[in-house]
Order: structure tokens, then C-alpha cells, then sequence
């Protein structure tokens, strides 16, 4: 189908929230600033649950809310994120697929973001990452050539920075949220952090 | 005398976190092993219960070295003790040698049938290979012998729940709410599964049991929200007559008014969730518009 382009922000966001539960399956949002036709640009993500991922309740609250959000920030929701708690196995769960299918019924060329866990480890150079798209009612496989990561290793450094630093526990899902509501789920404060890591004052283009 | 001072905050902060349960592994390793290069000897018998503990978050972390620091002196200290076989055989888990720890493992077993701790890290093992189906399996077993071990029957729900097999993770939470009545979070988690299998009879029950969790702890917010979507759920089915679907957007009213009241309060503070107050101001507007 399409090209879909990962931004800097959406990539790291998503690897530090699987960092931060190593124990938990994680999951979470994409979302894009950019308006629907053409290729997809995942602009954003808002990491969801690190428990219980198949119940229904908080994942339906959080949906509900991401779509306000998004309604007032003129974002869409495209697509979905899932790391495994297992490592061995990245293949999408039943629950990947459901949410998944959800999200495709309001966005026509939605993507399924798995990240491969065994691949996360400094010493691969390509992103940890296996993305499917919607074909007939199917969730297959995508061409890895219609994937682009602008920059990718000033991306991947960045996240290995906040990594080390330790910034990586300023991320809040939306279970961190729900057991302490001062916290922001939209993460403005590390999207600031992320923001002057990736500005040209350091370096990078 | 000031270096014995230093070490009472360092320990404490362990001996707290044993207690707890709590699994900060970093914090401990960071905590521990300064403990242990430097003061060991200060430590008294302290020491090999820090070792235990320092070792498990090391190899949380994959601190292979440590771990394998730890393991020696306890080795040394304790041949022979099963404690220590059963601390190996974790090594062992954690360098993904799983055949040589189920055989460390086996061997305690062998040696005393009843050690549960053997038993369940060999379950533990079968869940780290993606062999839920066997671990469910053996878990069951387990319990038909243990049936008070609380933390396998949370475990067992956990794994239920990850197989969707909801009706049974639902009786698994029944068993942890009878024998911890007063443990708000099986209540909400139970409330959640209810949620989950659907249809109106299982919502009633997830909306009054969400009920239950707040009138154990009215702070826990998922039970709040959970509230407040069971009832709106209910009050919107076409199957309810007109006397339950008026005490159900009561309910959900009520829950819109404490939602809101908590965000109030959690806004007033920061300026950083102002984004996540409104989302959540917005959703309730239409609750209380229809």
C-alpha cells in the first residue's frame, strides 16, 4: 500500500515506554498532525497500558480520551503499538489486532507497529520494528522499503541519550496517569526534552 | 562511630524494600552493591540476606557480574542449602539456560517434594518460553496442593487473562477477593474482567463491584472511570426497563461529578496535565448531554 514515515519523536517515545515496563508488555497510539491522503507520517504516539493490555474498560477510557485530545489538536489516530513482554515472540496478539481493527475502521491505510524486543539491543542497526497494514480484512506484513525513518541514527542516539540519562522515567502512559492524575499522558515535558535533542543547536539537521 | 551512621539509611532503605516486595531492581543494585564493596564487614549477618536480595536485582538487570559475586559468597557461606541451589538456578534462568536450571531445580525437588519455590520457578521458566498453555497447566496443579498461595493465584488470573479466557480469571480473582476482602485492587481488577466478558448481566456486576473498590479505596481512579462506563453502558441498553436505567445514570452522574472534582483538584497544581483535564472534562460533556 502506502509509505508511512516514523518521526523522531512517535520512535522514541515508543522505545522508551518499552524500556521503561522491560517485564510488561506495553502498548500505545500513533498519531499524525499531518492530514489523511498520501502517505502516512506518524507525527506523534501516546503509550497506553504496561498491565492488562486485553481488559477492556481502560483501554475503551483511553481510546475515548486520545480522541478528544486529538479532536483538539487536530491529530488523527493511526495506528497501534504493541512491545511483548516475551521477547522471543513479536508476532501481534489477539488484543494487537482487535485495537488494530478498531483504529482502521476511522483510518483508511491505519498501521500495526510491533517492536521486536530481541532487536533492541545497541548493536542492531536497523529499527527494532515490524509494521503490518490492513489488505482486504487481513493484517499483513508491510514492505519494509515503504518504511522510512528520516535520520535514523541521530533518532536512535537521541533515545539511547535519554536511556542513559535516565530522562526515560519522565515518560507517563496512561496507567501512570491513572495511578497518579497530576501526571500528563501527553508527555509535553519530555516532547520538549526530545524537541532540544533533535534541534539543529545540536547538531543535528 | 560516623561510618557505622552512614550504613543505617542504606540498610533500611533494603530491609524496606524486602518488606515491600518492591521490585526496583536498579535502585537495589545501586544501593547493595556500594553496601556490599565497601561495608561488608560492617554488615554483620545482614550481609547474607543482602547478598539474596542484591543478587535477584542483579540479575533483574542483567548484572551477571554481581550476580555471580553474590552467589559465590552465599555458596560459601551455605553449601549444601537449598535456598542457595534454587538462587543458582535464577542465574541460570537469566543467562536463558533454561534445561541446566529446570535440572538445578529438579534436583530440590527431588531432594524435598514440597519446595514450592522450585515449583514455581519452574513455571516461571515455562511462561518465559512462551508456553502459557503448560503453564497455566502446571500452575493448576500447583494449586491443587497450595491452594492459600496468593501469588499464584494472581499469577494463574494474570495468565488466564493474557489467554482471554476471562471466565476463569474471573474465578481466580473470586478465590483473592474472599480471602482478601479489603484488597481494593482484586476488586477492580475482577470488576475489569466482568467488564471485559460483556453483556448486561456481567456489567451490572463490573459496575457494582467497581463500587466496591471505591468504597475500599475511593482514590482508586480506574474504579472510578469504571464506574462510570459500566453504568453509562447500562443505562444506554435497549434490555433495561425505565427504574434501572434511571439508577444507572444516577451512578454515572455521581461518577462524572467525583471524576471531575479529582481533576479539578489534580489541575490545580501544575500547569503539565492540562492537556489530559480537558480531554477528560470533554469526554464527560457528553455523558451528561445525553
Amino acid at each position: 500500500m502506502g509509505e508511512v514515515e516514523l518521526s523522531c519523536l512517535a520512535y522514541v517515545k515508543m522505545y522508551l515506554h518499552a524500556c521503561l515496563f522491560p517485564r510488561c508488555s506495553v502498548n500505545g497510539l500513533l498519531l499524525s498532525s499531518s492530514p489523511a491522503g498520501g502517505a502516512v507520517c506518524v507525527t506523534d504516539c501516546v503509550p497506553l497500558l504496561h498491565t492488562h493490555l486485553p481488559l477492556a474498560p481502560i483501554t475503551q477510557l483511553a481510546l475515548t480520551q486520545v480522541d478528544v485530545w486529538c479532536a483538539q489538536t487536530q491529530q488523527r489516530i493511526v495506528g497501534y503499538y504493541q512491545a511483548n513482554a516475551c521477547v522471543s515472540d513479536s508476532s501481534p496478539t489477539p488484543c494487537a489486532l482487535k485495537i488494530a481493527d478498531k483504529i482502521a475502521e476511522q483510518c483508511n491505510n491505519a498501521v500495526l507497529l510491533m517492536i521486536d524486543g530481541g532487536k533492541m539491543s545497541p548493536d542492531y542497526r536497523v529499527p527494532p520494528i515490524v509494521m503490518y497494514e490492513r489488505k482486504d480484512t487481513r493484517w499483513t506484513l508491510k514492505d519494509k522499503h515503504t518504511i522510512m525513518l528520516r535520520q535514523w541514527e541521530e533518532t536512535r542516539d537521541i533515545a539511547s541519550q535519554l536511556l542513559d540519562s535516565g530522562d526515560h522515567s519522565l515518560l507517563v502512559d496512561f496507567d501512570s496517569h491513572l495511578d497518579d492524575i497530576t501526571r500528563d499522558w501527553t508527555n509535553q515535558k519530555l516532547n520538549a526534552k526530545i524537541a532540544e535533542l533533535a534541534s539543529p543547536a545540536n547538531g543535528n539537521v | 562511630m560516623s561510618f557505622l551512621y552512614c550504613l543505617n539509611p542504606e540498610k533500611h532503605k533494603l530491609r524496606k524494600w524486602r518488606e515491600d516486595n518492591h521490585r526496583n531492581s536498579e535502585q537495589i543494585v545501586d544501593v547493595g552493591e556500594e553496601l556490599i564493596n565497601e561495608h561488608a564487614s560492617k554488615l554483620g549477618d545482614d550481609i547474607w540476606i543482602i547478598y539474596e536480595q542484591v543478587m535477584i536485582a542483579a540479575l533483574d538487570c542483567s548484572r551477571d557480574d554481581l550476580a555471580w559475586t553474590c552467589l559465590q559468597e552465599l555458596k560459601r557461606q551455605f553449601p549444601g542449602s537449598q535456598r542457595v541451589k534454587r538462587l543458582a538456578g535464577m542465574r541460570l534462568e537469566a543467562l536463558e539456560k533454561y534445561e541446566d536450571a529446570n535440572k538445578q531445580y529438579d534436583s530440590i525437588l527431588q531432594d524435598d517434594p514440597t519446595n514450592t519455590a522450585a515449583r514455581k520457578r519452574k513455571i516461571s521458566i515455562l511462561k518465559a518460553q512462551g508456553k502459557s498453555a503448560e503453564a497455566i497447566r502446571e500452575l493448576n496443579e500447583y494449586l491443587e496442593q497450595f491452594v492459600g498461595d496468593q501469588e499464584a493465584w494472581h499469577e494463574l488470573s494474570e495468565l488466564y487473562i493474557n489467554e482471554h479466557d476471562y471466565g476463569k480469571a474471573a474465578f481466580c480473582l473470586e478465590e483473592l477477593m474472599m480471602t482478601n476482602p479489603h484488597n481494593h485492587l482484586y476488586c477492580e481488577q475482577y470488576a475489569e474482567v466482568k467488564y471485559t466478558q460483556g453483556g448486561l448481566e456481567n456489567l451490572e456486576l463490573s459496575r457494582k463491584y467497581f463500587a466496591q473498590a471505591l468504597k475500599l479505596n475511593n482514590r482508586n481512579m480506574r474504579a472510578l472511570f469504571g464506574l462510570y462506563m459500566s453504568a453509562s453502558h447500562i443505562a444506554a441498553s435497549p434490555k433495561v426497563n425505565a427504574t434501572v436505567k434511571k439508577a444507572n445514570v444516577k451512578y454515572a452522574t455521581w461518577a462524572t461529578n467525583q471524576i471531575n472534582r479529582a481533576y479539578q483538584l489534580a489541575g490545580r497544581g501544575t500547569k503539565e496535565n492540562k492537556c489530559s483535564v480537558k480531554a477528560v472534562e470533554e469526554m464527560l460533556e457528553s455523558i451528561t448531554m445525553s
